[in-house]
């Protein structure tokens, strides 16, 4: 007497076999997908590997050829220490750091209201609001430095970190809107509504229902500005003489200075965006994917 | 915006307005452009505010209010230049006090000083003072000199009073050019600067050339990585941080982290030393290796900005419905029919965003050109602009740059566009 245990289904050796078949496919291309994500991977850490054994190491091993491979070079702070030393880096990088707070304090403060209303209103030009936050986004920087440049000459306003603030919130407050708002648009509008009927005033439902929400997106939010604005070399360039910021100050002395400047200075840029993109990532698509609605 | 426009457009120095008379309220006689020649016919001194005596190029003259008896024996109160007194005392700080009238030389000359009731030749005489007349100094003042100037504009004979600020006077004190002008007018006197430039040609080469090998690369690479991170494999989170780092770093820290590679005692060369490929290490970033600095260049903007492109793409895939994948996998599609049918139109929304933001972004890339280049050997446009601007002090020309660029990045972004447009109205 044969039992059929219905957990193992008669199935033909035929259907085993496609069945493998399809299993062994997936198996392979599963590992060339983890393969395809590893090389990846080493194209963009090799080279930042690379320039940080380059900021941390002798000067000596920065002048030596050939370098050897790539753990074996030797660690040192020397070539930092000599970067931070340098003329104008201590104060540049005072001056990014200010006017990166500003520039994230200013269009987080605008943009909060800003998203707000345009994820929970429907107002009239509600959408030639959003295309024309769009449209400043497309105007190069390159466009509006020189002619700010001119104006904040003329304004005695010019080589200050306040105006340069004032150029960076403008170019991240388009970014800032959109991804504030579609946080707050991930937040359905109904939490709000039952607050208010166990008798929240729309100020407490806001402050706290929405807010804890929303925080960590707003955050993220407002290291990508940090980050924006740290990054920022031509504006930076334009706008300044003797308030440079670090980009500014680095680009200005680049040509003439030796390599192990360089190669510090070039990793010491570098290191906001490996702090921060960790706390990010996962807020990146809210960001860029509000870009293309 | 607007402004820079019209910094592109308008030159506020290109003519000098000449007055009828010397003085500011007076009426304009006629229009000279910048740097015309022009012959000096007279000359007058004006009061000017205080301020203004800082302005470069101000040729001044000081005239004195003196008191001193007059040829018939009046005490006068009045206004004399400098250049007819002789000072003979001076106070502790420099103050002059005390001076005596200059002789007049020349047969025919008058002898005689006139006094003026204020400190301009046009305003009324008070006394004429004999030579050596012994005079109390009371009081200065600084004046601008203004000079009676004519010349040619526009094929026509011109002349005009003009301030001596704009003006620059020759060795022989008769003959000078203008300097600057102090009335604007609509030129593409800098449109040819930056088409007649040097590094104009040059530029929208390279900027071409980086466009059409970097875009296509991006967007492939970044449809892998999007790719990678829909798979959800095991370290999905970590691969995302990897891929995402280079979202946040600048394109000056991206060149100079290309330039470590690429230079002469660097990253590559060490390699290919060590590996055998080459005896002495060759070098890649020189000027006769332009070929090797766009490739250079090209290597860094993939690396930097694929990740943006990648973000955009996956935030697409996201909205694309699972069944609809499954249904194309049920049909037996392989991947690459999946990608080609299925995946690559419903992203078009997506690609298309990501297209225009890049090459918009792309036009603005410069320090990554001159960490790896220096700026010269190979140039681009955003560059131009950053070096008219700030080695050349060229503003205006710099605004063309910036503006040539802004249109380049709005034809580029109707263009893609137009381009899906008409895709869509086919299919409908």
């Amino acid at each position: 007497m044969t039992t059929i245990d219905p957990n193992t289904p008669q199935v033909s050796p035929e259907v085993l076999a496609v069945h493998k078949k399809a299993i062994r496919q997936q198996k392979i291309r599963r590992g060339l997908t983890y393969a395809l994500a590893g090389v990846i991977c080493l194209w963009i850490i090799v080279p930042i590997f690379f320039i940080f054994s380059m900021a941390f190491t002798t000067q000596e091993t920065v002048r030596s050829y050939p370098k050897g491979f790539l753990p074996f070079i030797p660690f040192s702070t020397e070539t930092m220490t000599f970067f931070l030393n340098s003329d104008g880096i201590v104060p540049g990088l005072i001056n990014s750091v200010l006017v990166a707070v500003i520039t994230l304090v200013l269009s987080t403060l605008i943009a909060a209201p800003a998203g707000y209303a345009i994820s929970r209103y429907i107002f009239p030009g509600r959408n030639f609001f959003r295309l024309s936050i769009l449209a400043v986004r497309a105007f190069p920087i390159v466009v509006l430095s020189i002619p700010l440049a001119v104006m904040f000459i003329q304004l005695g306003f010019f080589d200050s970190i306040y105006s340069l603030s004032l150029m960076h919130t403008a170019l991240a407050l388009p970014t800032t809107v959109l991804v504030i708002g579609s946080v707050f648009a991930s937040i359905p509008y109904e939490l709000e509504e039952a607050a208010q009927v166990f008798g929240c005033t729309p100020f407490q439902a806001f402050r706290h229902v929405v807010l804890p929400l929303v925080l960590p997106g707003i955050a993220a939010s407002g290291l990508f500005t940090f980050v924006m604005s740290w990054n920022e070399v031509f504006a930076a360039s334009i706008l300044t003489i003797q308030n440079r910021t670090l980009p500014a100050q680095v680009l200005f002395a680049l040509s003439n200075s030796s390599e192990a400047y360089q190669f510090a200075g070039g990793f010491f840029l570098l290191i906001p965006s490996l702090l921060f993109m960790f706390f990010i990532r996962n807020y990146l698509f809210n960001m860029w994917g509000q870009v293309s609605k | 915006m607007v402004q820079g426009l019209i910094l592109a457009i308008y030159d506020d120095e290109a003519n000098l307005a000449l007055l009828e008379e010397a003085d500011l309220d007076a009426p304009t006689a006629d229009l000279i452009a910048q740097s015309a020649s022009i012959d000096i016919l007279g000359r007058q001194g004006n009061l000017v505010p205080e301020e203004e005596l800082e302005e470069g190029n101000l040729l001044t003259e000081v005239w004195f209010r003196i008191e001193a008896p007059d040829v018939d024996g009046n005490q006068v109160d009045g206004w004399a230049s400098e250049s007819r007194i002789r000072v003979r005392e001076e106070a502790e700080d420099g103050t002059p006090i005390m001076g005596t009238v200059r002789r007049r030389l020349g047969s025919n000359a008058d002898p005689l000083t006139s006094v003026f009731s204020e400190p301009n030749e046009k305003s009324e005489v008070v006394g004429q003072l004999e030579a050596r007349t012994e005079v109390q100094i009371q009081d200065l003042a600084t004046l601008e000199v203004w000079f009676l100037v004519s010349g040619e504009h526009e094929g026509q004979a011109v002349e005009g009073w003009a301030p001596s600020r704009f003006i620059q006077i020759f060795e022989d004190e008769v003959t000078g050019r203008v300097d600057r002008g102090n009335t604007g007018e609509f030129t593409t006197e800098f449109i040819e600067k930056m088409v007649n430039d040097r590094f104009f040609w040059p530029a929208v080469r390279s900027t071409a050339i980086l466009m059409l090998i970097i875009i296509p690369t991006q967007f492939v690479l970044a449809i892998v990585m999007a790719l990678v991170i829909q798979a959800q494999l095991r370290f999905n989170s970590f691969i995302l941080y990897i891929f995402a780092i280079p979202l946040g770093v600048s394109d000056l820290a991206v060149g100079i982290l290309w330039f470590a590679i690429f230079t002469q005692n660097g990253l590559l060369n060490s390699f290919l030393q060590t590996v055998g490929a080459i005896d002495t290490p060759s070098a890649w970033l020189t000027a006769d290796s332009r070929n090797w600095i766009l490739v250079a260049i090209w290597l860094a903007e993939v690396w930097r900005a694929t990740s943006i492109v990648m973000v955009i793409v996956v935030s697409g895939l996201q909205a694309i419905s699972n069944e609809v994948l499954e249904a194309a996998e049920v049909f037996g599609a392989n991947l690459w029919q999946r990608l080609r049918y299925v995946i690559l139109p419903l992203l078009r929304p997506s690609l298309q965003v990501a297209l225009i933001l890049r090459t918009i972004l792309a036009f603005q890339v410069f320090a990554v050109v001159i960490a790896l280049s220096g700026g010269d050997v190979v140039t681009v446009l955003a560059n131009e602009s950053y070096r008219q601007y700030f080695e050349l002090r060229n503003t205006n020309v710099a605004a063309a740059y910036a503006f040539f660029i802004l249109i380049l990045s709005m034809f580029t972004s109707v263009i893609y566009l137009r381009a899906v447009r008409t895709q869509e109205e086919v299919a409908a």
